[in-house]
This record gives structure tokens, sequence and C-alpha cells, in this order.
């Protein structure tokens, strides 16, 4: 020991040896690189939800809630949804207090009274008396979750001959149309505020040559529970094609556009569009035989051009000879693709270096035409609802489903008016194809039905839609409706409570 | 002809009275009468005057009785004065007993009487009994404030330089050795029994001033003085009083009685004032019982109006008309302003607010001006400032800072890792830190941490400018450390350029580098404080108490910012105390008092922390995840490289480690570099387990422990240092192998300021921080209502709540009731997923008001706001979003009182405060007692007392 002090070496070994200690420590209690796994949100139902359906009047209402599955656990007793003509707060008050006074109360009858609705799982239709406006379909609790609302219109003569369906919508701060524009048919915008707060709304339109500025004012105010009607004629008059922005500065707007083509040329709902993207899929388009026009919009300062990719029955591929549009900035181009996925069904796959909104009119056959149009969804990770399906006698209701990207099972389920649903069934879309599902009436119904599709754990993303084929002697009368995704599940984040949110 | 009658008053004075009556007899005029007056002597000065005098001259009065009473009764018994002659007076000399005139001193004093026939009173001039060429007095004056003024340098040897023809017109002269024409005296009535001692004096010269008679020094005739009372060689029994605080009252008293109306109330007022910051500079130089003194001595005089209007009222007569001629004798005001100015520079130098030139022993503690190589210079302030390494050296890494963080200097708010933006003022900061229930987010009750207080107090010196001081002690962390490091090691190390190389390389040690880029506030300042800490404590490990207080405050201010320094400290504090309490006295007391005094001073907030035993680990500021490496490598570790952002590559500290491993080979100083090596080992240690534990998810950073061990590796290998010098002398291959180690040493500095300016000091530290409160959230929200901030994050929804501003420092370490968080954790989960319900009713129960999204704005976060039917959107771009609730929000009612609360706060205060004044430098000798020699002849030494208001330095 004291040669070791004494030694010149003797205190550097110590050091040495120690250091090597706290090396070996230090490394050995390096904890193994671990995956960076995020949190993950997790699924919680729904507990309240509002739907309006912009003009009821003349039209089928369909309501449904797909029945509480076995994963509804924390459904509270209470609540209920409650179909009722929006109403602004100061009308109500002025209907309790002078009853049947004037036109405006004979309106009011007219519109009926509010219906309350308790049972999942069971739809619910009703047809509405002409001259009824927008009807708002507010839930809460079990009736919440997967609430999904529909008119659907039915004319067999006159300029508005043809089927014309368009889901209930959610009220939001943005909501994006795309079809022609009114110098090629009456497109009228339908707007609602079914909340509290006022709603400031702005609608801005991209025709094909780019965006239209008019010095009319664009902007409205909505008042709580006032609804409106605006002509897009009186904002631009001129477009062939076009796409509708409605936003909001403040507030929410439920925003519908309804396209008359005139007599003979039919008549639908545009569906709201998703959000501009560079990558969107416009599924649901039905084996029928017509035209296949697609309308593209880049809303961006810059020109692009746009791949072109249909996902068929057999695949998906870019056609020939039209792999790809160029859409000017800010503007709106068409691009026919009938020779392409005419009489197929599909669904196009577009992608853009800029963000993109998409839609596609598709034309039935016959001597008077009609109509129907569909455009960029959302997949349905979480399930869809479609709530009015009708199978009769020369009426077919179809589903269209697509998986652009890998495998997908999904389990469909129909929901009668009455009685018992049937069994769920499964159904396999191969990754990279479409498929088309010809829907059968349950038995001992009406022939109207919901339909709730569901994919199974491990899927890929599943687009789709649904089509609704009535083959009559004057011609075909047709209407489409992509699957939106059902309102069942909330993706509840994982919150940290966190001071440091202040720091960018 | 003249007729002298001496009075000779003794009051224990036997040590001196023997000197004193022969003096008197050998008087070359001799005297016409003596009388010895014993005021009850104890030590036979009774017995002593009656053999001098014989017994039938000698008068015996009380032990209480005064000098004016004393003089009194003698000339009551005398026959009655006789009026005046031609040619001749009756004069009366006053003699103490502890003062010897000189053989000549009466025939000089009555020469300068027949020269000046309207002196009245004549004194000799005064030297110390001991020394004999001192000069004590030649006249005293006094200032407007009762200050005693001699005009005399203190020590100053009498050379003839205040002679002048022999005789000096003043203001007042000393009783002993007076010499008073009968007449006057009977005129004046003498001596106010009112003084019986200490300023009588000059109360009976103003007053023949005043009557138009002269006062005249006669530096021809030469008196010695011991000054016993004054300098406590004897108890004093005229008054119970301590002598100190019986002058300055009988000054203030003589002052005040003699003054005329108006100067008189100048006088209250200058007076009050100047007692308060002359007991406030007592304080501070820990002499309370002057202190005290002082006070009291003004209480007195002021307490007591009925005798001061007694005094007024018996010095009516020629008070006015007399004033003019005593007003240009008193010290001009300038003087007061001076000798202020010396009292705070001599405490500053240690000296104590003794102030000189008022004390009878004119004796100032003689400062041993030894070290500091600065200080000896006697070249200008200029060229000391560029010559000195430690300057230049400052100036080189502040130049290295700057250029570093050049995108931090300037823009917005500073902010980012663990720094919330800096916003707000030191009254802010004060306000967080003094109230009982904080508003800040959910509220909480608990204690503020106490680094807001501390930093408050720097924002404070830097006018209220918190963001100013942030910059300073974070920004400014480098050229401080090596401040701190050049200057702390300065008794350790005296080999200057191994000084130099040790603070550059400390100060740009990747803790430091990574304590800025990070944000890490509270590191910073201990890592500034760490050398500071090395130089006291080895301070303490001497004993001193005094470093030991000061040990205590620091490490109170470091421990507020970073709660594992004092794990670390206590730990070595330990082991130094196995060590050397043993060795050294008074070591054990000074660590107590080191360690003991954090615990003091945080106790609350530290008995709160040790609740919660991970957050020791953690610092001040914000924790990110982000901010620290969980996974540090060992030879990071090993190489004092903490992890995190702004970490320069490993390599940078090798030059470092290796330069301390050669400290190892050298066979001299091997204690101090196994000490050194100890400490290195102990920090990494630390380190290892720190780096490794997860506090609340986030890795805890081990940049404190590092920087310890630094401080241990670097004394190791600067220490040793001056022997590279001694190999360059030897030549050959040691002068090869010095050069080279200098080399390697140099590397690490060298190239740590390179990387750190080529990288640029910024990570998550940034200027130009948005506010994170949205303008027009901030005027849209209420007195209590709140807004939520959501930032959507990898998939997680952080959040957190402001209430009408932007954070402030410290209020993120403000942990909220776990209820009311979880509650609005499942309120903030389901607003953000969009289900719809209740719970923005929860949000609104809880005071929020606006929802805001700062940038980048998560589109789905975004969305999902827009669908929330209870939330009005006001704004959404890309720079953020704000929502309002449609309804108004709750304004809940502010928490009750806490008393307790209030009253810790002043304890802290109180404790602070003593805390600081044990620990500021102090007089290094109370009184010049000590240094006064005793009588070297006849008397024995043991009758000394200790002084009692003595401190201990």
């Amino acid at each position: 020991m004291k040669s070791l002090i004494e030694n010149r070496f003797g205190l550097l070994a110590l050091v040495l040896v120690a250091l090597g200690a706290l090396y070996g420590v230090a490394y050995g209690t390096r904890p193994a690189a671990q995956a960076d796994t995020p949190p993950r949100p997790v699924r919680a139902p729904m507990e309240s939800v509002t739907a309006v359906c912009p003009a009821a009047g003349g039209s089928t209402l369909s309501v449904v809630t797909p029945p509480a599955g076995q994963t509804r656990d924390q459904g509270e007793g209470g609540g209920g949804a409650v179909v009722a003509p929006l109403q602004q707060p100061a009308d109500a008050a002025q209907d309790a207090t002078k009853p049947n006074t004037g036109k405006q109360a004979k309106a009011k009858k007219a519109a009926g009274e509010p219906v309350s609705l308790q049972r999942t799982g069971v739809l619910w239709q009703q047809a509405m008396t002409a001259g009824t406006g927008a009807v708002s379909v507010a839930a809460s609790g079990p009736m919440a979750a997967g609430l999904e609302g529909s008119q659907t219109a039915r004319l067999e003569s006159g300029s508005q001959r043809g089927l014309a369906s368009t889901r209930c919508v959610e009220p939001g701060a943005d909501a994006w149309f795309v079809g022609p524009g009114p110098a090629a048919a009456t497109m009228t915008l339908y707007v609602a505020n079914a909340d509290e707060a006022p709603a400031d709304i702005q609608i801005m339109i991209y025709s094909g040559e780019g965006l239209v500025l008019n010095d009319r004012g664009s902007g409205l105010v909505l008042k709580p529970g006032e609804n409106r009607t605006v002509n897009l004629r009186d904002l631009a008059p001129s477009p062939l094609v076009m796409a509708v922005q409605v936003s909001t500065s403040g507030g929410r707007v439920a925003a519908a556009v309804k396209a008359v083509l005139g007599k003979g040329k039919g008549v639908d709902w545009l569906p709201v569009a998703a959000p501009p993207a560079k990558q969107v899929v416009v599924p649901g388009i039905p084996g029928t035989a017509g035209l296949r026009e697609l309308y593209v919009t880049a809303p961006g300062g810059q020109d692009t051009v746009v791949q072109v990719k249909a996902v068929l029955k057999d695949g998906s591929y870019a056609l020939k000879n039209k792999e790809t549009v160029e859409v000017p900035a800010g503007s709106t181009t068409t691009f026919d693709l009938s020779t392409g996925i005419g009489g197929q069904p599909a669904a196009l796959l577009l992608t853009s270096d800029i963000p993109i909104v998409a839609g596609l009119k598709i034309t039935g056959t016959g001597m008077s035409q009609d109509v129907a149009f569909t455009a960029g969804a959302p997949s349905i990770d979480l399930g869809t609802v479609v709530a009015d399906n009708r199978v009769e006698r020369g009426v077919s209701s179809r589903l269209v489903l697509s998986a652009p990207f890998s495998g997908a099972t999904v389990k469909v389920q129909l929901l009668p008016k009455q009685g018992t649903p049937p069994d769920p069934v499964e159904v396999k879309v191969p990754a990279a194809r479409t498929k088309e599902i010809n829907l059968k009436a349950p038995p001992g119904g009406d022939g109207r039905f919901a339909v709730f599709v569901q994919p199974e754990p491990g899927s890929g993303p599943v687009y789709g839609g649904r089509a609704i084929v009535e083959d009559l002697r004057s011609g075909q009368m047709i209407t489409t409706q992509p699957f939106a995704p059902a309102t069942i599940w909330a993706l509840v984040p994982p919150t940290a409570d966190s001071p440091s949110v202040v720091l960018p | 002809m003249h007729s002298v009658t001496a009075i000779v008053v003794a009051h224990d004075g036997a040590r001196w009275l023997q000197e004193t009556l022969t003096a008197v007899r050998r008087q070359s005029r001799p005297l016409d009468l003596i009388v010895g007056v014993d005021n009850g002597s104890r030590d036979g000065s009774g017995q002593m005057l009656a053999e001098a005098l014989g017994s039938g001259n000698v008068l015996n009065l009380s032990r209480s009785a005064g000098f004016g009473d004393a003089v009194h009764e003698v000339l009551r018994r005398l026959p009655p004065a006789q009026p005046r002659q031609a040619g001749g007076a009756e004069w009366v000399w006053l003699l103490h007993d502890d003062c010897a005139p000189d053989a000549h001193a009466l025939e000089a004093l009555l020469w300068a009487a027949d020269l000046n026939p309207d002196a009245a009173i004549l004194g000799p001039k005064l030297c110390d009994w001991l020394d004999r060429r001192v000069l004590l007095e030649i006249g005293v004056t006094v200032s407007r404030s009762g200050i005693r003024d001699t005009g005399l340098e203190p020590r100053e040897y009498d050379q003839g330089q205040h002679d002048g023809d022999g005789f000096l017109d003043v203001l007042s002269v000393s009783t002993a050795g007076m010499l008073i024409r009968r007449e006057v005296w009977d005129e004046l009535s003498g001596l106010d029994p009112e003084l019986p001692l200490f300023r009588d004096d000059l109360d009976l010269c103003w007053r023949a001033r005043a009557a138009g008679h002269r006062v005249l020094n006669v530096t021809a005739a030469v008196a010695w003085h011991a000054e016993a009372s004054t300098r406590r060689r004897r108890r004093i029994s005229a008054s119970n009083d301590h002598p100190r605080r019986l002058d300055r009252r009988n000054a203030l008293l003589v002052i005040m009685a003699n003054l005329p109306f108006l100067a008189l109330m100048r006088s209250i007022v200058r007076n009050i004032v100047g007692s308060a910051f002359r007991t406030v500079l007592f304080l501070v130089a820990k002499q309370p019982a002057n202190a005290l003194d002082e006070i009291a001595a003004l209480g007195s005089v002021l307490g007591k109006p009925g005798r001061l209007r007694r005094a007024r009222k018996r010095r009516r007569k020629d008070r006015k008309s007399g004033y003019a001629a005593v007003a240009r004798l008193l010290t001009p005001s300038g003087a007061t302003l001076r000798r202020l100015a010396d009292m705070v520079q001599g405490f500053i130098a240690g000296a104590g607010p003794v102030d000189s030139a008022g004390r009878h022993h004119a004796s100032a503690g003689a400062s041993d001006e030894e070290d500091g190589e600065e200080l000896l210079s006697d070249s200008g302030l200029v060229q000391r400032m560029f010559t000195s390494p430690g300057v230049l050296l400052c100036a080189a890494l502040l130049a290295v800072a700057l250029a570093a963080e050049r995108s931090l200097l300037f823009g917005g708010l500073l902010g980012g890792g663990s720094l919330v933006p800096v916003t707000g003022g030191a009254s802010d900061l004060w306000r967080l830190y003094t109230e009982n229930h904080h508003v800040t987010g959910l509220g909480s009750d608990t204690w503020t941490p106490p680094y807001v207080a501390i930093l408050a107090a720097v924002s404070t010196l830097f006018l209220g400018k918190t963001w100013l001081a942030v910059s300073v002690l974070l920004l400014g962390c480098v050229p401080l450390a090596g401040f701190s490091a050049y200057t702390a090691t300065k008794k350790m190390i005296p080999y200057v350029p191994a000084r130099i190389w040790l603070a550059a390389t400390y100060a740009l040690l990747p803790v430091a580098t990574g304590a800025v880029a990070a944000g890490r506030l509270g590191t910073a300042v201990v890592f500034a404080l760490l050398p500071v800490y090395a130089a006291l404590a080895t301070r303490i490990v001497a004993g001193s108490r005094r470093a030991a207080w000061g040990f205590g405050l620091l490490l109170t201010v470091g421990t507020a910012f970073v709660p594992l320094l004092y794990v670390l400290v206590a730990v070595l504090g330990g082991l130094a105390a196995v060590s050397f309490a043993g060795v050294r006295r008074g070591v054990g007391v000074a660590l107590a008092i080191g360690l003991g005094t954090p615990v003091l001073l945080l106790f609350p907030w530290l008995a709160q922390l040790v609740t919660d035993p991970g957050r020791i680990l953690l610092e001040s500021g914000l924790h990110d995840v982000a901010l620290s490496d969980p996974r540090l490598g060992a030879e990071s570790i090993l190489l004092l490289s903490p992890g995190g952002p702004g970490m320069p590559p490993v390599w940078v500290t090798g030059g470092l480690i290796a330069v301390a491993l050669t400290a190892l080979l050298l066979r001299r100083h091997q204690m101090v570099v196994a000490i050194g090596w100890g400490v290195m080992v102990f920090g990494v240690l630390v380190a290892i387990v720190v780096g490794r534990v997860t506090v609340d998810g986030v890795a805890a950073w081990p940049g404190v422990p590092l920087a310890f061990a630094a401080t241990g590796l670097l004394v190791a290998a600067a220490h040793p240092a001056r022997r590279i010098a001694e190999f360059a002398a030897k030549g050959g291959l040691r002068r090869l192998g010095g050069l080279l180690i200098v080399v390697v040493a140099f590397a690490t500095p060298l190239a740590a300021a390179g990387l750190w300016i080529k990288g640029g000091a910024d990570g998550p530290l940034q200027r130009g921080v948005r506010d994170p409160m949205p303008v027009l959230a901030a005027v849209g929200t209420g007195k209590g209502q709140a807004t939520l901030v959501l930032r959507s994050d990898h998939g997680v929804v952080g959040y957190t709540l402001l209430r009408g501003r932007a954070p402030l420092i410290g209020e993120s370490d403000l942990p909220a009731s776990p209820d009311a968080s979880s509650r609005l954790g499942a309120a903030v989960a389901g607003l953000a997923s969009g289900r719809g319900g209740s719970y923005a009713r929860v949000l609104l129960a809880d005071g929020v008001q606006f929802v805001t999204v700062p940038r980048p704005v998560d589109p789905g976060l975004s969305r999902t706001l827009d669908s929330e039917p209870t939330l009005e959107r006001v704004s959404l771009s890309a720079n953020g979003g704000l929502w309002r609730m449609v309804q108004p929000a709750a304004v809940r009612p502010p928490a009750a009182g806490d008393s307790t609360h209030r009253l810790w706060l002043w304890a802290q205060a109180t404790i602070l405060v003593v805390v600081l004044i044990l620990a500021s430098p102090g007089a290094r000798s109370a009184e010049g007692e000590d240094e006064y020699v005793e009588v070297p002849v006849e008397e024995p030494r043991g009758r000394r007392r200790a002084g009692g208001d003595r401190v201990p330095v």
C-alpha cells in the first residue's frame, strides 16, 4: 500500500482504475434505445352531434344512428336525437307569444313539429312537406354516436326531374364544392347557422379563368338559427365550371350547393369535397354507363399538373392518354374521363405537388338525363353510415368500395326501418382495387334501409360511395354520395399539461 | 500679578496620578495653590493626593460626582474672586488625574494670557500619554451634527506644524489643562453639572465665546493626556451609560442647547437623518452596540424636551448675539459630507465606520493593505485595466460570448428551451413571490420557488428590467464564470498564466454552452457561482465564520435555482467535516453555518421539494424531453459533456483530461491533485446517476455535477502548473515536454471558443419568440378569465392556461392541485377530440374565455375547434388561431389570504438581512484599544478589560 502511494505512477493508476470503473458503470446503465412510440389517441364515442339538412321540403328525410356496438360501454341513458326545422331564437319566441299570425306562422306549421328519436339501429324516415326549409338534426348521448341524416328528392318530371340527395352536413368553418358553374346550371348555395353565435361567411368562387372577384360583396352574416339561399349566378354569372369555398371568419356554417342543369339534363346536390390536399381520392363512381367529367381546382397561386390514376375492378393504373391534367393557378379545369372509366365502378386517385380539390359529374343514360356528383373524400377509418338506400323494382342501391393503397376488409350491415337487422356481411377489397356491391333489401321491409360500413382492424384506407340508380323508361335517374367518415367515434388525443407550449 | 489655583480631580486614576502630581509641582511658574479632589477613588488615588498635597488641600467627594461638580465644590470653598487688578488676574487651572503638563506649560499659558488680555480660557496642546509625539488636540471644534473635530489626522505627529505664533484662536479647549479666569468662570457659572463628563468643556467654551471672550489654545504649552475615560481605561462612575453613548448624547445636547432657534431646527432635522444613516451603517458593519448608542443618544436628547428647554433657558443670554462669533469656528458643513464619504469608503474597505476624526483617540484601524496585485500598482486606472490579465481574459471571453450569441442579442422576447419567454418586470416577480395565492393557470397555493425572489432582486438592480437581468445572467454566463473562476482561485493558484487557462477552460466548458443553448438560467447562475463556492470552502475549512455566512448565502442562491447543488455540497461538506473538523477549531461550526443557512432561508419551499424527491434533480424553468439525453454515452459523461443542445464535439475537453492526468505524475502538490481528482470522480459518479434518472418523463440533465467535476479537475491540473515554467527553464527535452503540455492544455479553451463561435449559441433558446398571449385575447379577457393554449405536437396535445398575460419566469414551477389539473386535462382532451359534450362548459367554469393555437397550427386541431359549437373563431392564420367561448367565462372569486405565508416572508427577510450583515465585511478592529500598549513602566498588565462591544472578526 505504502509503495503504491509513494510510487510516482501510483496515483495515476488509481485514477485510471476509477475512471475505468466509472466508464463501466456509465456504459452498463445506459438504457437501451427504445423505439419512439408516440402515444396513440383513444377512441371515444361522440357525445353530441348536430347536422343540418339544407332544404328538406319535398324530400324524404332519413335519420339513423348505428346500433351501439359492443364497445359502446359509456353510453349514458339520457339524450336522444331531435329533428326540427331550423329557426331563429327570436322566431321561436315569437311563436310562443303570437301563435297563428301571418304567413310566417303558417310556414312554421307546415314545417312540422320537432320529432324526437330515441332508438339506435333503426332508420327513421319521413317525407317532408314542401316549403320546409333547413332542418337540423341534433343528438346527444347514445344517439349522437354515428348519427347520420340525408334528404332525397325524387321527381319524375319537370325541370328538377331526377334523384337528388345529399347528406345532412355538420356545420364547420370551411366547405368546398366542385361542379358546374352558373353558366351551365342553376347553382344555389344553401347556408345555415345552427349555432348560438352569428356566423360571418365568405364565399370564394374559383372559375375556369381563375378566382372570381366581384364587387357585390361575397360575404354575409347569418344570425343564430338563420338559413339562406344564395344564387351563385349573382356572384359569378359566367363560369361554366367552378369550385366554391364557403368559409367563416367567425362562427360555423352548414353549406350545401344544389345544381339544376335544366329540363332533361338532371339535378343533384354537390357533395362536400375534401379540403385542398396534395393527394385526393374521388371515390364512389358506380359502374353505370354514361359521361364522367372530372373537375379539378388548384386554389393556390401556382399552376400544377395533376396525375390521374383510376382504381378499377382489375387494378389501379393511369388511363391511356389521360395521365395528367394541367390546372392553372386559382382556377378549375374539367377533364372528360368517360372513355376511361365509363361503365366500370371506380375511384380516382389524384396526386399533385400543390393542394387541389376535385369532384366528378356522373351523367345517367336515356332520353332525359339525370346527373349525380361525387367529390374528393376522406377514408372511412372509423366507419361510415349511409342513411338512405332504396331497393325496389327498377331501383338499385350499390356500394362502391375502393382500397387504393392496401387491401381491406369491411363489414357491411343493413339497418331496416323496422324488424331485426340482418347479420353483417364481410366484404374483402384487394389492394388497389374497386369493388361494387349491389345491396339487397332486408326481408320484411319496404326496401328502405340504412347501411353501416365498418373497416375491420388491420385494413388499409377504404374509400367509397353509394349510388342509387333508378331505370325509368324516360331515362336513368341517378344520385351518388361519397362516404363520409361516420361521427361514431372521436379520437381523444393524449394531452399533457405542459407550460412549454408557450414556446415555439 | 496673576494668582493661579490648580485643581486636580482624581477618580480611579492612580496609574497616572503620580506622574501628574509630579508634573504639576514641577511647574516653572509655581502655583499659588494646588487643590486635589478625589471623586471616591477606590485605587488609592485619594491617599496619593493627600500624600502629595497635604490632606488639608484634598477634598473627598462621592463616587458619582462629575468633573464639573468637583471644580464647583472647590471654588465654592475658596475665598470669593478678587476683582481684576491691573497686570494680574485670578486664574483656575483645571487638571485631570491622567493629564501631566509639561514643566513650562503654565508659564506659556500665562504668557499667552498676558499677550491677549481678552482671552478668558486657555488650553495647552494635548499630546498622547504614551507616544508623546502624537498630537491629540490643539483645540476642538464641533460640527452642527455634534461630531467632534480636532482637525488633526489620526496619529498625527507633532512637529510644530500647527504651532503658529504660539497660540491659536479655537472654539474650545479640553478641561484637561484648561486655564480659566475665575471671574469668567463665575460669570458663566462654570461647567454645566448636567454634563458630568464629555463635552462639558465644549459647552463652557461655547458660552465663553458667545459672551465675547476669547478661547485660545496655547501651542507653546504642552500636556500629555491619557484620555482614560474615553478609552475606557477606567470605569466611569458619574454615569451608568456607556461612554460612547454619553459622549454622543452630550454632544447633541450641547449643540442643541447653544444653537439659536432657527439653527436648532435645522440641526434637529439633520441630526435625525444623520443618526439614522449612521445607525444603518453601524448595523451593516456588525457593530450593533454602536448603532444602539447612536440611536439611543438621539432618543434621549429628543425624548426629554424638558431638560433641553431648561438648558436652553440657562443659556438664553448671549446665545443669539454671540452665535456669529461661534459659527465661524464650527466645522464647515462640507466636512460632514466628506466624513460621511470617508465612513462609507472605510466600510467598503473593511475598516468599519469608525469615524476616527470625531473620536478622542484618533486611531484608525491600521488596515493591512495586503494582497491584490491590482491595488498595489500605482499607475492610472486605464493602464491598470488594460494590463490586468483578469480584465483582458474577461474581455476576451465577453467577445467570444458576443460572437457566439450574435443571434440572441437583439430582437423580441428571449425564450426557448427551459426559459419561458421573458416578460414582465421586477414588480411582477416580487408580486409573484409575495402573493400567497397564485392566480396563474388553475391557481396554486404552493410556495413560490425562491429563485423568483432572487431574480426579482437582480431585476430590481437592473432598474426593474427582468429581460436585462436574464440576458446578463444567462447570456453573460461565460464571461461571468470566467471572471469568478479567475478571481476566486487567486489564493489557490497564484501562478497567473495557470489561472488564466483555468478560468478560460472553465468558462467554455460544454456545461456552459449547453446551459446557454437550452436557456437553463439555473445552471448558468450556479456555473458562475461554483468557483466562488470553492474559494469560500477553502476559507471555511480554515475556520472562517464570515466566509461560512457568505457561503451559506451563495449556496442559498444556487440551491434555489438547482436544488441538486445542495446535495452535492452537503456530501462534500460532510467529507470535509470528517477530515478537518478535528484538525482546526471552528471548522465544524463554520460548516454547519454554511450548510444550515440555505435550509433556514429556503425552508417551506425546501420541505415541499423533499416531498417530491424527483424534482430535486430538475432545475428551475421548463422541463422538456428534447433538452436532455437519457441515453448519454459513457464517453460523453467522462469527457464532461452533459448532452442536450449546444454541445461541442466530445473531444473538446480531451486536452483538459490529458493535462490533469499528467498532473498526477508530479510528486509535489500531490495532495491538491488528489483532492481535485477526488472531486472529479465524485462529480462524474453523481452525473451518471442523475443522467440515468427520468423525472416525470423527462431525463434529468447532469450539467451541475459535471461542472462540479470539472472544477475539481481544473484545480488538479492548474495547481502544479508552475512546474511547467521550471521545465521550460531547464531546457532540452523537458522544455519540449512543457511546451507540449501547454499546447495540449490551451487547445481545450481555444477549440471550445472556436467551435462555439462557429456553431452559434442558439439552440432551443432564441430571440424573437412570439408572446404566447394573443393581443386580441389579452384585450378581451376580463379579470380572472383565462386563455387556453393548445399545441399539438406529434399527436400529443399540450396545453396550459394563461391568465391575461404571458407566464412569468417561475410560474411554470407552481403545481396546481391534482384534482383541478386532471379535470382540466379531461376537458382539454374532450375539446381536442371534437366529440362534443359538456367539456367546453367545464373549461368555462375554469374561467377559459379564449382558446388559442400558436404556430404551427395543426389543421386537425383547428378543424376540431372550428366544429365546436360553443367556440367562435376570432382569427385563424398560419401564425396561429384564436377562438372565443360564445358564453362569458366564469370569474372565480379570489382565494382568501393566509397569514402564515406573510409571517414567513417577514421572517425570511429578517433572516436574510441578518445573514447579509454577518456575511458582509465588517470592521477589522473594533476599537483602538487593542493596539494600545500598556503603560510600560510601573503598571503590571492584567487590568485590561475586554471590550464589551468587540465583534469577532
